[in-house]
């Protein structure tokens, strides 16, 4: 026989087994890869919610709302909770919350993840505790004194996701 | 547009090949001794880094992916790198003599190139469209051969100079390299 | 040769990276940490150690290394580049985080000159007992010298040395006691160049000084 054509084939069972070993090792680290991606893609739910207990999937909404974090215990197809990535305008610029509410509305928590107002003024937000358990109510809420702006922002926060959060756990971010 | 001049300037000052992403060494020190060859080497890459990158990035989108194997990518980019050298090899061989006589001594070594396979891996990990890949090819490519060439006329002027024994060859050329680092490093105050 | 020599040379005498330069690209990269230096070492180990045992066990065999013979540049690098996807995704399922620090450098492993240079210098020819002791002392000898360097370079930018995980060694009280901050351009890349040009001139200079005294010892014998 042709020794190139020889060679040709021994270079391809060689590639051959590669590929097959490669395929095995893959579906063996697969699903583990996914999940380390996973807790990385979702750290910032972490500090709300046990990421192992469910299935996560994510919607892009638009306006003042990022990306919404769907939430369904493992095994069940009902919502149980939703964290919103929401925004609105602060003093100096946007400030950006993180907001997680159960399926009884009830707030899980929620977290100021990203804000531009001058330290002093606004800084002291991150970590305020602003006294809201439910979303649909709203009468307790604490302000920060001295940074009216700023607290208002966080506010409206949370009335914007007051304003969709029951068409969102009917079923509205369905596509 | 102003994202493509952001990375195509970022691709040739900030994260440059050489001095911030570390790939593409061994040529910086072995064939940066003379002028012309640095120029040569920069070139052969230019052309060699564009023509894989496009290559890889067309296959990785419509082969790997389509029949998601894309784990196979590192031994699919480097077999592709690999023949597209001998292939580019042959065909300026027949084609024009002239450039393959400045060009073909440097083809063999471009296939350990780790700056091949590199930009060929970080135009698909940094998730680049086709235009995106092509404008940062282009211009790690023209940043890999600015530098080669800076530093092959410093590299000039050191062969002259009175150096410590223990640092001759190497060494000095390691420390050049590390005063380049510096300064263009300070660019990325630029954006 | 025996089997000592065979492991040691790989260490000292024949170190691939100080001594032959080989595999540069990485050891400037990935020296930021120890754990990281470490990280790569682990990756290098495995994948030399196995494709030298692989290439030298399909060579040794008279009526394969017949038939692999034209071809056996692309058989090395198929059977390098397939180790070196197993590490990738191995290290992308059980040590993430490392995976996320060495970047690109794991799958660049394939091109790294060390491994492709034994398989085509070393284990294509002699038998695979000896092939895979080559391997350990090669990767050894690799890995010592990265991690010299990346001791150097963490100490120096950060004042850390972290061994693995959160098992680190702080040794910012040295900083403290000379009322200096850690000089952090070391863990940038320029620092990279200076320690590795540092490290090597060093290595020269003692090479050049071993040298010369035997040359006095066999002036002043003869």
């Amino acid at each position: 026989m042709n020794k190139g054509l020889v060679s040709g084939l021994v270079l391809l069972t060689i590639g051959l087994v590669c590929g097959i070993l490669l395929s095995v090792v893959n579906s063996f680290t697969a699903p583990r890869i996914k999940l380390e991606e996973d807790k990385i893609k979702y750290q910032a739910l972490e500090e709300f919610y046990t990421l192992a207990d469910y299935d996560i999937s994510e919607y892009e909404a638009n306006g003042a709302f990022a990306t919404i974090y769907i939430l369904k215990e493992k095994g069940q197809s009902d919502i149980s909770a939703l964290v919103y990535t929401v925004s609105a305008q602060g003093f100096a610029g946007p400030v950006q919350m993180l907001i997680a509410v159960n399926s009884d509305l009830s707030v899980e928590g929620y977290k100021v993840v990203s804000h531009t107002e001058t330290s002093g003024y606004g800084a002291d937000i991150v970590g305020n505790n602003f006294g809201v358990s439910e979303i649909d109510d709203l009468a307790g809420f604490d302000a920060v004194s001295g940074v009216t702006k700023t607290s208002n922002a966080i506010k409206e926060c949370f009335n914007l996701v007051a304003q969709r959060i029951n068409s969102d756990l009917g079923g509205g971010l369905s596509e | 547009m102003d994202n493509l001049l952001v990375l195509a300037f970022s691709a040739f000052i900030i994260e440059n090949i050489i001095l911030s992403q570390f790939l593409g060494i061994c040529p910086f020190l072995g064939v940066s001794t003379k002028r012309s060859n640095a120029l040569g080497m920069g070139l052969a890459v230019i052309f060699v880094m564009l023509i894989s990158s496009s290559v890889t990035w067309l296959l990785y989108k419509y082969v790997l992916e389509a029949f998601s194997i894309e784990y196979m990518r590192t031994i699919v980019f480097i077999l592709v790198i690999a023949s597209l050298v001998q292939m580019v090899e042959t065909f300026l061989k027949k084609v024009s003599p002239p450039l393959y006589k400045a060009l073909g001594i440097y083809l063999p070594l471009i296939t350990t190139n780790c700056a091949v396979l590199g930009v060929a891996l970080i135009n698909i990990n940094e998730g680049y469209n086709f235009l995106e890949m092509l404008v940062y090819t282009t211009f790690i490519g023209l940043g890999f051969l600015f530098v080669m060439y800076i530093f092959s006329m410093m590299r000039e002027k050191i062969e002259m100079a009175p150096v410590p024994k223990a640092f001759k060859g190497a060494p000095i050329a390691l420390l050049v390299a590390a005063i380049l680092a510096i300064i263009f490093s300070r660019f990325g105050g630029i954006i | 040769m025996n089997k000592k020599d065979n492991l040691l040379k790989g260490i000292i005498k024949e170190n691939p990276l100080f001594v032959s330069l080989l595999g540069m690209c990485p050891s400037l990269a990935v020296t930021t940490s120890l754990e990281n230096a470490l990280g790569m070492f682990l990756g290098v180990f495995f994948v030399l150690v196995l494709s030298n045992l692989i290439i030298s066990l399909i060579m040794s065999n008279k009526k394969l290394s017949q038939l692999v013979k034209p071809v056996r540049i692309p058989v090395y690098i198929v059977v390098i580049a397939t180790l070196v996807t197993i590490v990738e995704m191995l290290m992308h399922a059980f040590l993430i985080d490392l995976y996320l620090s060495l970047g690109v450098f794991i799958p660049l492993i394939v091109v790294n000159c060390i491994i492709l240079g034994r398989a085509e210098a070393f284990a294509s020819e002699n038998k695979p007992v000896d092939s895979v002791i080559d391997g350990i002392g090669m990767a050894l000898g690799y890995g010592m010298a990265i991690m010299l360097i990346s001791i150097f370079r963490e100490f120096l930018g950060k004042g850390t040395i972290t061994i693995w995980g959160t098992l680190q060694l702080d040794l910012n009280v040295i900083f403290n006691f000379l009322k200096i901050e850690p000089i952090s351009m070391f863990v940038q890349p320029a620092g990279a160049f200076l320690t590795f040009g540092l490290i090597l001139a060093g290595i020269t200079a003692i090479a050049n000084n071993k040298k010369n005294k035997l040359a006095k010892e066999v002036t002043n014998n003869g």
